[in-house]
């Protein structure tokens, strides 16, 4: 259809600011690395992946916009923080522990994948076109960090320590991707977003396993409990909070700046 | 003397001198432009491009909108550049011509065959971690033509590109992303 129902407007909004705040935090994080990688290639591979996550941060906003009026950069720089929805997995601060940076992607990629195919299958055209787009390009990624994961779990004993202190640090942070945003289950019945054959986090957990069962890492994982309540409703970890304020500095200072 | 009107072909001429800031060639090779028109109007015509990008993320977008608008704008009888961006059709590199294919060899950039992209989803799939974009793709040297070439990063100086590094003429060499 080419015209979002009027009833969906608010619920989809929810739905894209979760999206398009993950990818801008994730980005943020992930940019931190651009010339601290551990090598030249993953230095690179970093920085591409905050490139990447940013400009399709940047076109969710701008979908957004289209919706609601305002501007991309307002919406990604110009809000206050309770309003952001992006989850506590990615608001963490890796503290520069490149084995946190690398398994928070991994999990990362996998949700994201899940999640955007199911957008490019909306019966929103202008929506599942993006997305659409956005998963070709971010299938190109997705083997990145399963590669990792594998190669180091199967390397020395400290890399393999590093990343199974990495996974058993997380893990607790993942049902915070899964946590839905208001009126999810409006869009999901209506076909704006639809769900996939199984639940969500079934689809992720085997996805995650088909890598940690390689390794034989040790991993525990769980779906949000049915009253949980984080950042998809604007509860936020502290990591968040010194985030926000670093990466908005500069838009506050001057809101019409250009580069 | 009459004024010389716009065509769309006289557009695609001027689209075919935008080169890509990142790429030795230009938008019409690369297979950016989906669609020109021309609408007459009473003082002059307004040439409406849609593009489309090769990544979303792609930092060259703002400086080809430019030099498009720059070049159109001073095309006799043309008195409005419209340059939009679409998601859809999506690019590919199926949409790069024959001869940007061949520019873009002649300048070391290979590009994967025609008819092998889009490649299927990279998953893992049935306990089976697949091997990720780039693994196993040998693509002959651009300088020496050997097919001893082999990965070096998934991640090149551009969104659209990988490092390649040929075992024969010990060279490195960008190779677009499959997609």
């Amino acid at each position: 259809m080419t015209d979002l129902a009027d009833a969906h407007k608010k619920p989809l909004v929810q739905l894209l600011f979760s999206i398009a705040d993950d990818k801008l935090v994730l980005g943020h994080r992930n940019a931190d690395w651009t010339g601290l990688g551990p090598i030249l290639e993953e230095d690179i591979a970093f920085s591409a992946l905050a490139q990447d996550d940013i400009a399709h941060a940047g076109a969710i906003y701008g979908l957004i916009a289209d919706i609601t009026g305002g501007d991309a950069d307002h919406l990604a720089y110009g809000r206050t923080a309770n309003t952001y929805r992006c989850c506590d997995l990615v608001e963490l601060n890796d503290e520069f522990d490149w084995a946190v940076a690398v398994v928070r992607q991994f999990f990362c990629d996998h949700f994201e994948h899940l999640r955007l195919r199911r957008l490019s299958r909306s019966n929103w055209t202008k929506l599942r076109q993006l997305a659409s787009r956005m998963l070709a390009e971010e299938n190109l990624a997705i083997g990145h960090a399963d590669q990792w994961i594998v190669r180091l779990a199967k390397s020395t004993s400290e890399a393999r320590g590093r990343i199974q202190h990495a996974v058993t640090k997380l893990a607790p942070l993942t049902p915070s991707l899964f946590e839905p945003t208001e009126g999810m289950a409006d869009l999901e019945a209506a076909g704006v977003y639809p769900p996939l054959e199984a639940p969500m986090f079934d689809a992720w957990e085997s996805m995650i396993a088909n890598v940690i069962d390689e390794t034989g890492l040790r991993a525990e994982f769980r779906a949000p409990a049915k009253d949980y309540v984080g950042g998809r409703h604007g509860k936020h970890s502290a990591d968040f909070a010194a985030m926000l304020s670093e990466m908005t500095e500069v838009y506050r200072e001057e809101p019409a700046a250009q580069w | 003397m009459v004024a010389a009107k716009p065509t769309v072909d006289s557009i695609r001429a001027i689209l075919g001198t935008v080169i890509d800031p990142e790429m030795p060639i230009d938008i019409v090779n690369l297979g950016l432009v989906h669609d020109v028109r021309v609408v007459s109007g009473d003082d002059g015509a307004r040439a409406e491009i849609d593009l489309i990008p090769t990544f979303i993320g792609c930092p060259a977008l703002d400086m080809i909108r430019d030099d498009v608008r720059k070049r159109v704008t001073k095309a006799p009888g043309v008195v409005e550049v419209a340059v939009r961006f679409l998601n859809d059709p999506p690019w590919s590199i199926e949409r790069i011509t024959p001869a940007g294919r061949e520019a873009l060899r002649e300048f070391g950039v290979t590009t994967p065959e025609r008819g092998g992209a889009p490649r299927p989803t990279p998953l893992t799939i049935a306990g089976n971690i697949a091997a990720p974009v780039g693994v196993g793709e040998r693509p002959a040297c651009p300088f020496c033509g050997s097919a001893k070439t082999r990965m070096e990063s998934a991640f090149g100086p551009t969104r659209c590109k990988m490092i390649f590094y040929c075992d024969a003429c010990k060279n490195s060499f960008e190779h677009l992303k499959p997609i």
